[in-house]
This record gives structure tokens, C-alpha cells and sequence, in this order.
């Protein structure tokens, strides 16, 4: 066996190796590491949002040159208007005020281009970029295209940092608290929320997260990063014009976010250090090799580059982990973490969900046409039907996926309809997914915990700094609850992705549990599972109906319901053609017809 | 097999060159690639003609591409300066980055000569520029000359279109302020990007203001488009260029539609035409000549002669500078930036340099000659 | 501004509109076949204009190598899958395509005197050297990844993108060319004077754009495409590999890209670099069409043509900020409006 090392202990060599490396290595080599630093500050801003989040963007550059700007003008300017003048002269306020315009830039740009779905999003983020730019190169009060000089040094308690070896503890200690901030916050309340962007946005909006804030959070985050890196990049230059905030430049974060491994907080430093010394490594070798008469580095870095792809989909960084033998650290749960409150159950037999002659047409189909049902709390209720009966479309009307055409869906006396998943989810509604969608590469804890959004409030600052951990504890608690719960004990700590189908719909079961509802909307939840999983399915869900949960099974298979519910409603062509007893449809001429010609 | 050898052999060669501790080395870093290639790339052509030893000492040149990047240009510097230990630095081509340059320069105590346009660059003389040369007429000098010719030809209200860049930019604050004090009206003042695949747009709003001539402020072949739209479009005033398209792939492309058009630029580019008694003729006809025999005839360009300056600055005052110390140390390098400051008529490519400690371009008015384009040649104008 | 120029804007937006169009169709293609966003679409404009410049000039153009070094490399790496898989028969005609077709090429290109040819014959030849580079690009660059998620093909077509503007200053130098017009014909239209070559472009776009359509609705290859487009899977089970739709794909893209630059290089100077920025509008325009109507997408070529004119005019300076500021909310309505499509990566 390998010998495996602490994480702890390669950070800290790390750390070590890093804080000697100005006094020892050649100025240029510290130059370098300097410009790495302030390149994996924005390529790790683009982690965050493109590899973490989904968000692809081309303009990141465009938010560093408004860091750079704002300081350059702010210091250099030897009159501002009056209600600028207190911000003149000195760096860290041109800091200060940086970020807050950023932000407020962001906001704007964000509110207008995060709306943009699919492929427009990367083009809003190029347009607004190459506007930033040219803006930059047009004004005048910005020194033009030829730039402006003279950025005075940052100062630390009076002290000059006016030479690379010395902004270069800066530049990193930057780095190094943004890198720590940011893995934080990914793990974290906010952190699975935004994480369940890519590819889970239908989820994570029925289990209560504000899915379009969160992408401006990380959108923000991304883009202070971005101005922080260009604050100081203006002081490590000394000088400031547009070409380091071009559209070019603007991909290249982007690139380097990709080679290093997008998904990941190293692989910003990772991507932002191989590309940078690649170059560096192609300025050196090639003249060599084809003498001083062509420019080959371009052409070399690009067919390097797409090689580095092919070999290396996800990014280098994944590689590089795997050399580097590192032992696993599994998440303790705090056993002690007090419980989280629960919401008071309406009283059992109350009647919590209402559907009053739903009809929804689509064109000329009518799906459902005037169905009526209800649900109290403490039963089971199964809407049955043959393939194609309309159950699904009558599951996105109770749900509020959907708007009847017309009729009503009321959820504790209130109208379901106009109101969004994420409100329904508040009032004490969650459901599971006919196609199962939950995050196959975080683990099964996570992914309930998913479920328990709501009950928790800690946002992006606490997270970052570990002010969370609290109320974090109780939350991975309530998780791990639920997970025993559903009998998925051994698998708390596996990736989600690697569970069977039954499985992954019982754990859909628990996250909808993680998050503390008074009616349980279930579709088709014992699908792929074996007879011994559905025992277990029935005895869990009895239990349910014991402690006064209301549950609506939309199901396809007839025996686990009829062992199982009190009540069943027959769906057939979009209406119902049954209601009652188990055992009473079961005798039902019309639905044995239905059955019989259908598909079961 | 033979990759191989040769790899082994030319390393061989770079740890040789890094032992030989008495050789002058130049590092220099130019836009070869990026936006300003078109420039870039004949000075790069340049470094390799240059004298391979100035007053019995070997030289060493080190030659970086910064791909017209302000950011790379900083980091060719530094690695120049901290790696190859170079005595002087010579870039970069366009103004910015040589602007950014300037404070890595002064720090090292390390001279540098700007191939870059900007005044900026070397104005004022201060604390950080008194290490910083170049040899480009400002374009206050060219832009003088054009407003003395349009006025002396009788033009009254000019237009003006030039690139959406630095070069564009620095012309526009110098031509108009020139033009102002000359009482020339201007009446237009328009902006195109280099990758412009039209100019229709920008070109009708400078007929609309029906200017007696129009100042197309480009460089190499993209300053031809406005040109070739405004004569599609029927313009019959005068046209003028600026020194940016005095390559013969300007001529190639804009072609009849040049004809009679003005410019301004360093003697290098009528070499044949001066007057024998110019002094500048015989060090503008060597370069040429180098050029061409390696490049090919109808090759050069005057940003290329930009560099060879530098070149024939450096010669003029390293010997002075190894009088004194030896190179490779601080001393060197403030002997040479010294011995810079003190050249005094010095006959190059594009003019007589004489340096002082508040002039570090050097040139005055035997810079610069009226040129004009007659059957698709440059032609002196007397 | 008068009406006059207000036509002659339009008329300069429709010329630039017609290009982007084409280059949009390219990019709506690729995209909906393999998913890549092609970045270097560009690149092909400017390798299309610069190696007829070349050929005009009575030089080989430097691009035909570059084909000569792709084929080799294809030929390598296909002769050895062939090998493995124990189909000698198909050496010779992989070898025939990857390695013979560049050398006659180049046998032919030295001893014609191409120079003295009539324009479409150079034209003709232009496009023998640029378009097989397309299948060639996505044989070896594209095809390995194919499976690959989106965000990673683009950034590959980034890399590719960069490779190919380096290889295109290498090729054909820093400063720009224009070719001689196809026609030296002027027309009156009403109040301006439209050039032959304008013409050209426009009615050379439509006489393409039906082409392609007709392409698509009436041949076997391109009903294979169309369905490869719709459902990438169900097409392979339907037997149309998609290697072989990726291929066909990209020599459309090659060859819509080098004809736009020909059509274009009499009416403007290209550069080696010419192509990313009108690549990025005919990417704008497709975006704006949806990356998946033809129709949108020619017309938001046409939209961002004439913007380009008139901001032109009304104010140089800030010409690239107002177009692409005002393509913001025309994204934010056709995003509005369009399906909300969610959950793809």
C-alpha cells in the first residue's frame, strides 16, 4: 500500500514552498508566479460559475479591467469630482470602491444577461464584455487605448509594496483566501444549492432553493474575484490600458478554467500555472528548435492545447490528484447537533390537498378533463391509471409544474396555481421525480440535504467563513436521519450516481422528507425496485401515514397499491373513471376494462 | 537521429552563450504577432541584420514576441532583465507597451529604446525616463508637417478617420491640436477598427462634411480602406496618410486608388531620391540594401528602419560605455545610458540623432520628408 | 442623414448581412450536427481569400502543406485502426484520399500555370485546398472527443482557433490582399450606383442558402444530417455513423467558409485575422436565430449587418459597443420568448 498523506500536510508544504519562493527564485520566475496568481483568481471566479454553476462565461476580463480601472483612475487622478474625492489617493479605498461598482455592474449585467438561457447566456457574457472594452479604450477620462501610468504601489502599514517579491504575498494571500472561501461556500448550505445548477435546476427549485439567485451569487462572486485580480494587477503593472481586458483575454480565463479542470477550486491554479508556464516554456524551446524567422508559439499552444483535451476531458487537475496520494477525509456528522424544528401536521383526516374539476388542454388535447380529488392528512392516496391516462399531467397541476386550464388545485385551503415550486415547497409540499433527478456526483448525504434547504438560513458570507457550521451540523443531521430512515444507511457517503435505479428513488424519497412536508407527492416510486425493496417501500410509507403525512403515489403497479393505500382514483383518457376502496375499484368493471385493454 | 543532434548541439550553444560573461547581450521584445504583427514582424527582421560585435565585444540578442500585449510585454522585460541579464532593452512597437515597460526598466537601472510612436513614452524626462530612448519621430513632428502641407496647398477644413487603437488615438490629440494652432478647421473625426471588412458607414460622414482633404491615420495595409471607399464613393479632395502605410504592401493593395495621396515619413523611405549631400542617405541605402538582400527586394518598411536605429544608437554609444565598465554590470548599463543621452549627430535610417538630457528622441526637422504616391511609388516631394 | 445614404448604409448592411448569414447557416449546422460551436468558421474566410491571393500571385499556397501534414497525420492514425482491425482493403482508399489527393495537388499547382487561369478556375482551386480541410479538422480534432460535453468542444475550437490564426501569419504574412472583382459592372438603383461585386455577394448567398436547402430536403446526405441534427442517437440507430455526418458537416462549414471569403475579397482587405470577428456576428446572428433556425438565423445576419452600418455612421467610436449592446435585448426576448430549454450541460 501507498504511503497517503494528510491533506493538511500538502497544504502545508505547499504553503511553505510558497512562501520562500520570492527569496529565492529570479525576479522573472516570481513575475510569473505573480501573473499566475492573478490568473487563477479569475479562472477561479469561472470555477464557480461555469464548471460549478453551468454558467459559461466569455467576459470575465472585462470585470477585471474594471478593477484595474477603477483603481488606476482613483490614484492617478489628480481631480475628481467632488463626491469622488474622498476615494482619491489611496489603493485600498480604489479597492473598496472597485468592488462595490463591480458588484453593482454585475447586478445589472447579471439581472439582464442571467435571464438568458441556453446559448445565449455565452453571448450575453461576449457582448457585454466587448462593450466593457471598447468602453474602456473610447473614454477619455481613462487614458484611451494608450492607457494611463503612473499607478502609485499598494502600501501596507505605511510600507511600499512597490517590487514584485513583495506584491507577491499579497497577490497570493488573495489567492489563497478566495480558493479557501470558495471550497467553503461549495460545501455548505448555499454551496448545494448552487452546485445543483448544472443539471438540477427543476429540482432544486421544487426543493425551495432560489435557483435564479443563486446563479447571480455566483455570478457577484465571480465577478469580484475578477476585479479583485485586476486591482491588482494595476498595482503589480503600474500602468493600465485596455488590451489585458479584451475579448481574447476573456476566453482565455475561460480556457484556463477548462484545461485545469472546471469543476474543481484547484484546478483554477492548476490551469492558470500550466498555461502560463506552457507559453513561457514555448518562448524558451521553440526559437531553438526553428530559429528566431517564424512565430510558432501561438500555433504550438493551440494543437498543445487540444491535445491536453482529448487526453484530458475533465481537466488536468483530476490527473494531478491522482499522483499525489492523498488520504480521504469522509464528513463527520455531529451526532450531538441539536434536531431541526419541525413545522406542526395538521390534524390527521383534515383534508391538506384539493384538486376541483381540473381540465387542462394542450391545443386540442384535453389531458385531463374535470378531475376531482383530495387528500387528508395521515392517508394514502394512489391516482392509478393505464399508460397515457393523463396521471403525469394531473401530477404537474397538483404540483404547480403546470396551470389548469381550468378548475383549481388548493394545498391547505390556498390556490396551488400562480404560485412558484419554490413557494409550494415552503408551504409544506415535496415531491420525487418519475425520471429520477438528483446530483450523481455528490453523495447521498448531500443530495437529501438538498431536501432540507429550507429549514436552514446561513447565506454566502457565513458560509464562506465557516460561521455555518451550526446550523450546518443540524442540517446533515436531519439528512442523515432521513437517509436510516429509508434503509440507505450504508450508502451515505457513495456518490449518488453510483446507487441503482430503486435505490436512487428511495433516496429521492428521503430528500423530499429531508424537508419536513405535510403531503408527500410521490411518482411512481417503486419502479425498478426489487419485492424485498418494495416491502420496505410499503412499511416506510405506512409509517409516514401513521405520524399524519398526507401522500399522494401516482403508480403504475397494481399489487404494491393495494396492499398499501387507503383510497385509489382510476384515471383513464385524461378522466376518472373510479374512486374508492381498493378492493371496491378493484371490482370496478370500468377500470378491470381499462386494465384488461391496457397495457398491465 | 538528426532532431535529435541538432537539439543537443543548440543546447550546447545556449550554455556556451550563457558562460561568455564580457559579450554585450540586447534583449528585445517586439510585436511579432497580435494586432501590431504588421510592424512587429519587419523589426524582428531588423534584430538579425544588426552588428554581431560593437567595439570588439560580442552581441547577443535575445528576441521575444509580447504579441502585441501590454502584460506580455512587462513579463519579456522582466525576464530579459532578471534571466538573460541583458545591458539595454530594445521595444516594444506600439505605445502601450512601451508605456508599461518603463517602470520595469527604471527599476532595474536597465536603458531602453522604444520602436513605439507615443511622445509620452520619452516626455517628460523624469526620474523613471531618464532610462528610456526611442527612435520614432513623434507624431506631433509628422502631424506638423502634414498640417504645414495642407495649408501651404490651400486646404481650409480637414476630416479626420483614423484606427480605434493607440495609433489612432495619439494622432487625433496631436493632428488636432497642430491643425488647431494653423487655424485648419476640422470638421470630421471619425474611428475604424484594423479588421473592418467596411468602412462605408464612417466614410459617408466625412463626405457629409465635405472637407477640403481627409487625414487617414492607419497603419500598413488596413489605412487603405477608407481610402479605396472614399474614391468609390466619388471624394476628389486631397487625401493624406501617415507614416503607418510606408510599406509596399500598401501600394499592392490600394493600388490606382492611391494615386496623388500625401504622407509624411522618415527619409528611409525615398533613400534613393535624397539629395547625395543628405546624411542620412548613406546609413538609410545600407539598410535597405541589408534588408532586401535578405528579404527580398521591394521587402522594407520603415518600422523596420525604427529598429535598425536603435541598432545604430546603440552602436553610437556602447563604445563609450565599455570605456568604462565592463557589460553584464550596473555600471555598464549606466555608462550606456549615458553615453545614449550624449549622442550627438548621429546619421540613421530615419534621421540625425542628438540626445540630450531633456530630448531623448533626438530628431528634429531632417526627419521627415513630404511624400507622395505617383504610379504606385513613393515619391519625394521638394 | 439623408435617404441617400440611408440607402447606401443599407445597401452596405445587406452586403455584410448576406456573409454573416452564410457563415451563421455554417455555424447553426455544425452545431446542431455535432454540437461544436465553431469558432474557427472564421479561420476558413481567411484561409478561402488568402490562398486564392496566393494562387493569383502566382505562388503555391503555403495552405495546401498545411492539408499535405493533416492528411499524413489522418492517414497515420486511420492506416493503424484499419490495420488493427484487420481491414487491409480500406489502406488504399484512405491513403488515396488523406496523402494522393494533396499531392496531385500540389504536382498540379507547380506545373499549371494557375496564374494565367481565369478567375473561376483560381477560385476553384482555392477551394480544392481549403475545403477538405474541414473533414480533415474534424477527423482529427473533433472526432476523438466527440461524445465530449459542450463547454469542452468549445473550448477546443477555441485552442484550434488560436492554432489556426498562428499557422495563417505564418502562411500568408501580417499585412492584408484583396483579389481583382469578379465584375467591374456598376448598376444604378434609383439614387446610388451598386457595384457588380456587391451583387455577387448578395445573390451568391441566396443562390447558396437554397442550395443548402434543397440540400437538406431532397438528398439522402442531407436528410442523414438533418436527422443526425434532430436526434443524435435515433441516427445512429437509423445506421448513419456520425462520424461520417461530422465529416460531411464540416466540408460544408470549409466550403460556406472559403466561399464567403472569395466572395468577399474584392470588396474588402483580408487579414489572417480577419475571420474572428466576422465569425463572432455570423455567431451572434446564429445565436440570435437560436442556433437552430435557418431562417432567424439569416435574418439576425441581416439584423446585425445593418446595425453595423448605421452605428457606423452615426458614431465610429463606439460602433462594436452599440451593436453588440443592442443584441442584449433582442437575446433577452427571443430567451423569453424561446422554450425554456433547461437541464442540458
Amino acid at each position: 500500500m501507498k504511503p497517503m498523506f494528510s491533506p493538511r500536510l500538502i497544504l502545508g508544504v505547499f504553503l511553505a514552498v510558497l512562501a520562500v519562493a520570492p527569496l529565492v527564485l529570479s525576479s522573472f520566475y516570481v513575475t510569473l508566479l505573480n501573473y499566475i496568481g492573478l490568473y487563477a483568481l479569475v479562472a477561479l471566479g469561472l470555477v464557480l460559475l461555469t464548471g460549478v454553476g453551468g454558467l459559461t462565461s466569455f467576459g470575465q476580463a472585462a470585470f477585471v479591467g474594471l478593477g484595474a480601472y477603477t483603481t488606476a483612475v482613483l490614484t492617478t487622478a489628480t481631480e475628481l469630482p467632488g463626491w469622488l474625492a474622498w476615494a482619491g489617493g489611496s489603493p485600498w479605498l480604489a479597492l473598496v470602491v472597485g468592488l462595490v461598482f463591480t458588484a453593482v455592474v454585475a447586478l445589472v449585467l447579471g439581472s439582464l444577461t442571467l435571464r438568458l438561457s441556453g446559448h445565449y447566456l455565452p453571448l450575453g457574457t461576449i457582448a457585454w464584455g466587448i462593450s466593457l472594452y471598447f468602453l474602456f479604450g473610447t473614454l477619455d477620462t481613462l487614458g484611451g487605448h494608450t492607457g494611463l501610468t503612473g499607478v502609485p504601489p499598494i502600501t501596507v502599514f505605511g510600507f511600499e509594496l512597490d517590487r514584485g517579491e513583495e506584491l507577491f504575498y499579497l497577490i497570493w494571500l488573495f489567492l489563497l483566501a478566495a480558493m479557501l472561501t470558495t471550497q467553503n461556500l461549495l460545501d455548505s448550505r448555499e454551496g448545494r444549492a448552487i452546485r445543483a445548477l448544472k443539471g438540477g435546476m427543476v429540482m432544486a427549485e421544487a426543493m425551495g432553493v432560489n435557483t435564479a439567485r443563486s446563479r447571480m451569487i455566483i455570478f457577484v462572486i465571480a465577478a469580484l474575484h475578477a476585479c479583485a485580480s485586476g486591482w491588482l494587477y494595476a498595482h503589480l503593472q503600474r500602468f493600465v490600458n485596455p488590451t489585458p481586458f479584451g475579448l481574447h483575454i476573456g476566453i482565455e480565463y475561460l480556457f484556463m478554467a477548462v484545461v485545469g479542470g472546471a469543476g474543481q477550486v484547484w484546478g483554477a491554479l492548476v490551469g492558470a500555472g500550466v498555461i502560463t508556464i506552457a507559453k513561457q516554456w514555448l518562448q524558451d524551446v521553440l526559437p531553438r528548435i526553428f530559429g528566431q524567422s517564424g512565430n510558432f508559439e501561438v500555433i504550438f499552444f493551440g494543437l498543445m492545447m487540444v491535445i491536453v483535451l482529448q487526453r484530458a476531458r475533465d481537466g488536468l487537475w483530476p490527473l494531478l490528484a491522482r499522483l499525489v496520494p492523498v488520504r480521504a477525509t469522509r464528513r463527520e456528522l455531529d451526532a450531538a447537533a441539536e434536531a431541526l424544528p419541525r413545522k406542526p401536521l395538521p390534524a390527521k383526516g383534515e383534508v391538506i390537498l384539493e384538486a376541483k374539476e381540473v381540465t387542462r388542454r394542450f391545443g386540442g388535447l384535453v389531458a385531463n378533463n374535470n378531475m376531482s380529488l383530495s387528500v387528508r392528512a395521515g392517508e394514502i392516496l394512489a391516482l392509478i391509471g393505464p399508460n397515457g391516462a393523463g396521471k403525469s399531467t394531473m401530477f404537474n397541476q397538483i404540483s404547480g409544474v403546470d396551470t389548469p386550464t381550468s378548475g383549481e388545485v388548493l394545498f391547505l385551503g390556498r390556490a396551488v396555481a400562480g404560485r412558484d415550486s419554490r413557494e409550494i415547497a415552503r408551504m409544506g409540499m415535496s415531491r420525487t421525480f418519475q425520471h429520477v433527478k438528483l446530483l450523481p456526483t455528490m453523495t447521498v448525504l448531500e443530495n437529501v440535504a438538498i431536501g432540507a434547504h429550507l429549514r436552514g438560513d446561513k447565506g454566502v458570507l457565513s458560509s464562506a467563513w465557516r460561521l455555518d457550521r451550526n446550523e450546518e451540523a443540524r442540517l446533515l443531521n436531519e439528512a442523515a436521519r432521513q437517509i436510516e430512515r429509508v434503509g440507505l444507511a450504508e450508502h451515505m457517503f457513495d456518490a449518488a450516481g453510483s446507487l441503482a435505479l430503486g435505490q436512487q428513488r428511495i433516496l429521492e424519497i428521503a430528500r423530499a422528507l429531508a424537508a419536513d412536508p405535510c403531503l408527500l407527492l410521490l411518482d411512481e416510486p417503486a419502479a425498478g425496485l426489487r419485492f424485498k425493496e418494495k416491502q420496505a417501500l410499503a412499511e416506510l410509507l405506512k409509517k409516514l401515514r401513521g405520524e399524519g403525512i398526507g401522500i399522494l403515489l401516482v403508480e403504475h403497479d397494481m399489487d404494491f397499491v393495494m396492499g398499501l393505500v387507503d383510497r385509489v382514483v382510476v384515471m383513464e383518457f385524461g378522466e376518472k373513471i373510479a374512486e374508492g376502496l381498493p378492493e371496491d375499484v378493484q371490482r370496478n368493471p370500468a377500470v378491470l376494462e381499462a386494465y384488461l385493454g391496457g397495457v398491465e | 537521429m538528426k532532431l535529435r543532434t541538432s537539439v543537443i548541439a543548440v543546447l550546447g550553444m545556449a550554455f556556451a552563450a550563457g558562460a561568455a560573461h564580457a559579450d554585450i547581450n540586447v534583449g528585445v521584445t517586439v510585436s511579432a504577432t497580435g494586432p501590431a504583427a504588421s510592424l512587429g514582424i519587419p523589426e524582428k527582421n531588423t534584430i538579425a541584420l544588426m552588428p554581431t560585435t560593437i567595439g570588439g565585444e560580442k552581441v547577443n540578442y535575445i528576441v521575444l514576441d509580447d504579441a502585441s500585449d501590454t502584460t506580455a510585454a512587462v513579463k519579456n522585460t522582466r525576464k530579459l532583465i532578471s534571466e538573460d541579464k541583458v545591458d539595454i532593452v530594445l521595444g516594444s512597437t506600439v505605445s502601450p507597451n512601451s508605456l508599461a515597460m518603463i517602470d520595469v526598466v527604471a527599476e532595474s537601472g536597465t536603458p531602453m529604446i522604444s520602436m513605439a510612436a507615443s511622445a509620452r513614452i520619452v516626455e517628460p524626462v523624469d526620474e523613471k525616463k531618464r532610462w528610456v530612448f526611442k527612435t520614432p519621430q513623434n507624431d506631433a513632428q509628422m502631424s506638423t508637417a502634414i498640417v504645414e502641407h495642407m495649408t501651404n496647398s490651400g486646404v481650409k477644413t480637414v476630416a479626420f478617420i483614423g484606427f480605434a487603437d493607440a495609433y489612432g488615438e495619439g494622432w487625433y490629440e496631436q493632428f488636432s491640436s497642430v491643425a488647431d494652432a494653423r487655424k485648419l478647421k476640422m470638421v470630421a473625426n471619425e474611428r475604424f477598427n484594423r479588421n473592418d471588412t467596411s468602412v462605408t458607414g464612417q466614410v459617408l460622414k466625412l463626405m457629409a462634411a465635405r472637407p477640403d482633404a481627409i487625414l487617414i491615420a492607419g497603419s500598413g495595409t488596413p489605412a487603405a480602406l477608407p481610402q479605396k471607399a472614399l474614391k468609390e464613393r466619388g471624394y476628389t479632395g486631397k487625401i493624406y496618410q501617415t507614416h503607418g502605410v510606408a510599406n509596399n504592401d500598401f501600394l499592392r493593395v490600394c493600388g490606382k486608388d492611391c494615386e496623388g495621396t500625401f504622407l509624411p515619413a522618415g527619409p528611409v523611405l525615398v533613400a534613393s531620391q535624397l539629395a547625395d549631400s543628405n546624411p542620412v542617405k548613406k546609413s538609410a541605402i545600407e539598410y535597405i540594401t541589408k534588408y532586401e538582400a535578405a528579404h527580398g527586394k521591394g521587402s522594407v518598411s520603415t518600422f523596420g528602419a525604427h529598429a535598425w536605429d536603435a541598432g545604430v544608437l546603440l552602436a553610437a554609444a556602447a563604445p563609450e560605455a565599455l570605456k568604462k565598465a565592463k557589460p553584464g554590470t550596473k555600471e555598464f548599463r549606466t555608462a550606456l545610458r549615458d553615453a545614449l543621452e550624449n549622442v550627438k549627430e548621429v546619421p540613421a535610417a530615419h534621421g540625425i540623432f542628438t540626445m540630450s538630457p531633456t530630448d531623448h528622441l533626438g530628431l528634429d526637422q531632417r526627419s521627415r520628408v513630404m511624400v507622395q504616391i505617383q504610379n504606385g511609388a513613393w515619391k519625394l516631394v521638394q | 442623414m439623408d435617404f441617400q445614404i440611408a440607402l447606401l448604409l443599407g445597401q452596405d448592411g445587406i452586403t455584410n448581412g448576406a456573409i454573416y448569414a452564410l457563415l451563421a447557416l455554417a455555424l447553426v449546422l455544425v452545431f446542431a450536427v455535432t454540437r461544436v460551436i465553431f469558432i474557427p468558421q472564421g479561420e476558413f474566410v481567411s484561409y478561402g481569400a488568402l490562398t486564392l491571393v496566393m494562387i493569383q500571385a502566382g505562388a503555391i499556397p503555403a495552405t495546401v502543406w498545411l492539408l499535405l501534414g493533416a492528411g499524413l497525420l489522418a492517414a497515420a492514425l486511420d492506416v493503424r485502426l484499419a490495420l488493427r482491425a484487420g481491414q487491409p482493403g480500406r489502406l488504399v482508399r484512405l491513403v488515396g484520399w488523406y496523402v494522393a489527393y494533396p499531392l496531385v495537388l500540389v504536382a498540379l499547382l507547380y506545373t499549371l500555370p494557375v496564374k494565367d487561369f481565369p478567375m473561376i478556375a483560381q477560385i476553384l482551386f482555392a477551394l480544392a485546398v481549403v475545403v477538405p480541410m474541414g473533414p480533415l479538422m474534424y477527423r482529427l480534432i473533433y472526432q476523438p472527443i466527440a461524445a465530449a460535453p459542450v463547454l469542452v468542444l468549445l473550448i477546443v475550437s477555441v485552442a484550434v482557433h488560436v492554432a489556426m490564426v498562428g499557422l495563417g501569419l505564418l502562411f500568408f504574412g501580417a499585412e492584408g490582399s484583396r483579389t481583382p472583382p469578379f465584375s467591374d459592372a456598376r448598376f444604378e438603383m434609383g439614387p446610388v450606383m451598386v457595384s457588380g461585386q456587391t451583387i455577387w455577394v448578395v445573390v451568391s448567398s441566396l443562390v447558396l442558402i437554397v442550395a443548402l436547402y434543397q440540400f437538406f430536403e431532397r438528398t439522402l446526405y442531407g436528410k442523414a444530417l438533418r436527422a443526425t441534427a434532430i436526434n443524435r442517437v435515433g441516427a445512429r440507430l437509423m445506421g448513419i455513423s456520425p462520424a461520417l455526418a461530422g465529416r460531411l458537416t464540416f466540408f460544408l462549414a470549409a466550403l460556406i467558409g472559403a466561399l464567403s471569403g472569395v466572395l468577399i475579397a474584392p470588396i474588402t482587405t483580408i487579414y489572417y485575422d480577419t475571420g474572428f470577428l466576422i465569425g463572432l456576428k455570423g455567431f451572434v446572428a446564429a445565436i440570435v436565430g437560436g442556433l437552430g433556425s435557418y431562417p432567424l438565423a439569416a435574418a439576425g445576419a441581416l439584423l446585425v449587418g445593418l446595425l453595423e452600418a448605421f452605428s457606423s455612421f452615426w458614431a465610429s467610436a463606439h460602433k462594436e459597443v452599440i451593436v453588440f449592446t443592442l443584441i442584449i435585448p433582442v437575446l433577452l426576448w427571443r430567451s423569453l420568448r424561446g422554450r425554456h430549454v433547461e437541464e442540458e450541460e
